[in-house]
């Protein structure tokens, strides 16, 4: 009984990375072709080929909590070469938004959530506020950062402006209504 | 010509000098612009739900009925996907529902297509030829993945672009390799990796300048070139200009127009060199 409930949930899973990334992910072929594109591949465990194969199997814990989907750089090198059409890094990206529903920790992750809230809150980006409110939650980078500083602050890069929208209850309508 | 100009958040601050720059190449030759009413952002590469991506692009190019530019390979490559996307009618129902203004389809391109297209035609616009100046045309990822207009594995249009200038292309075997810009802030090594590698392929290359399409990959090879250069104890040195600020300098266009004092590493020394060469024929 406890196998089959799993196994459902599994199927479940399954389905909702395929509604978020497409069907055709079940053609997967694993023929390793996004892999060996991939210009963060050997810095990832799991491979992005092996990550569609954790999805296509169903294993849900292995796909969603892991550093892999934090290190695409979306350069689409993976989507652009696919013999099956799949999108591997639409495959990314339907697990960093479950990943986030689930509420699975990352510095990857969180940057993600802060700019999406950003938008959802003011409809566009102000870096300054954006870098101070991950730097709380992600400290390490830090030093990264104040070097950074050092290089735009003099050359006027940096602004202090709460960039926003004027039709704000439309944008977040979008990151609403059109998230479910 | 007039064209609706969708200039994105990184105009507004670390990618200052693209805006600058675009402003001043579209006047210069003659092209109006007219900012795009209440713009937001195009979710960059972090907003995950396509839907949502989609939505919001939608936003961006229900605004007009012109044919949008933008200078950031970012918002463009989004805005295409998005266009592609609302070709089908379900998911532009959909959207629609949540717009004010009714998505009805746009046409989108990147500033660099269309300086191209109109410097083609008026080559005598060059009034500084550019001549010996060997140029790494850097296009990183976006400008032609998912769905550009040039070869998402060799895009030659910058080349095209440099000889019109009457420049050199060197010949630059990570043209299309990721720059590491979208996860700078999280996985900064892996990031770093990736645009130290970049930088030391220009050089090999004879580069004396990359020129970018992307206001993350300038911040990459740019802003953060000191600090590589620091963590690997040896010097790199090449300016990297964004593509209209080359094109500009050809224009005869002045270094503050092109907000020059605003790159990382200074394109002066480059400039003379530039003037030098020129004053010695």
């Amino acid at each position: 009984m406890g196998t089959a409930m799993a196994t459902a949930k599994d199927e479940d899973f399954k389905k909702e990375v395929m509604r978020l990334a497409g069907d055709e992910v079940k053609t997967c072929i694993q023929c390793g072709t996004c892999s060996a594109s991939c210009p963060t591949a050997h810095l990832m465990n799991p491979s992005i080929r092996k990550l569609v194969k954790l999805c296509l199997e169903g294993r849900q814990k292995e796909a969603l909590d892991n550093e892999t989907l934090w290190l695409c750089t979306s350069c689409l090198l993976c989507t652009v070469r696919c013999p099956r059409g799949i999108r591997p890094k639409m495959v990314v990206s339907a697990l960093k938004e479950l990943a986030d529903r689930e509420k699975i920790a990352s510095p990857g992750k969180n940057y993600d959530h802060l700019f999406s809230k950003q938008i959802a809150d003011y409809g566009r980006i102000s870096e300054l506020p954006l870098i101070s409110e991950f730097l709380l939650t992600y400290p390490q980078g830090s030093v990264q950062s104040m070097k950074l500083g050092l290089e735009l602050l003099p050359r006027g890069k940096i602004t202090l402006n709460r960039e926003q929208v004027k039709r704000k209850d439309e944008v977040r309508r979008i990151m609403e209504e059109l998230g479910k | 010509m007039k064209l609706a100009y969708y200039p994105g958040c990184v105009s507004l601050s670390t990618g200052k000098e693209m805006d600058r720059s675009t402003r001043a190449v579209f006047s210069k030759l003659g092209i109006e612009l007219e900012e795009l009413e209440d713009w937001n952002c195009c979710g960059a590469t972090h907003v995950s739900n396509e839907m949502v991506a989609t939505g919001l692009a939608a936003r961006n190019m229900s605004q007009t009925e012109l044919d949008i530019v933008t200078s950031c390979s970012i918002c463009y490559s989004n805005l295409r996907a998005a266009a592609i996307k609302l070709e089908d009618f379900g998911i532009r129902a959909k959207v629609n529902a949540v717009l004010e203004k009714e998505y009805k389809g746009a046409r989108i391109r990147h500033a660099l297509d269309v300086v191209l297209e109109v410097l083609a035609e008026n080559e005598d616009s060059v009034l500084l030829p550019l001549k010996e100046l060997k140029v790494a045309p850097y296009y990183g990822c976006l400008l032609s993945r998912p769905v550009g207009v040039y070869s998402p594995e060799y895009p030659v249009v910058l080349e095209k672009l440099i000889r019109i200038l009457q420049a050199d292309a060197v010949d630059f075997r990570l043209k299309t390799f990721c720059c590491g810009g979208p996860i700078f802030m999280p996985k900064e090594e892996a990031a770093n990796e990736t645009a130290y590698r970049i930088l030391k392929d220009a050089k090999k290359a004879g580069a004396e300048v990359i020129i970018t399409v992307c206001p993350l990959c300038q911040l990459m090879l740019d802003t953060k070139q000191r600090s590589l250069e620091q963590q690997h104890g040896e010097e790199i040195g090449i300016p990297v200009l964004y593509v209209t600020q080359l094109v500009g300098i050809a224009l005869g266009l002045g270094s503050d127009e092109l907000g020059m004092e605003m790159n990382a590493v200074s394109p002066m020394p480059m400039m003379e060199r530039i003037y030098e060469r020129m004053a010695g024929e």
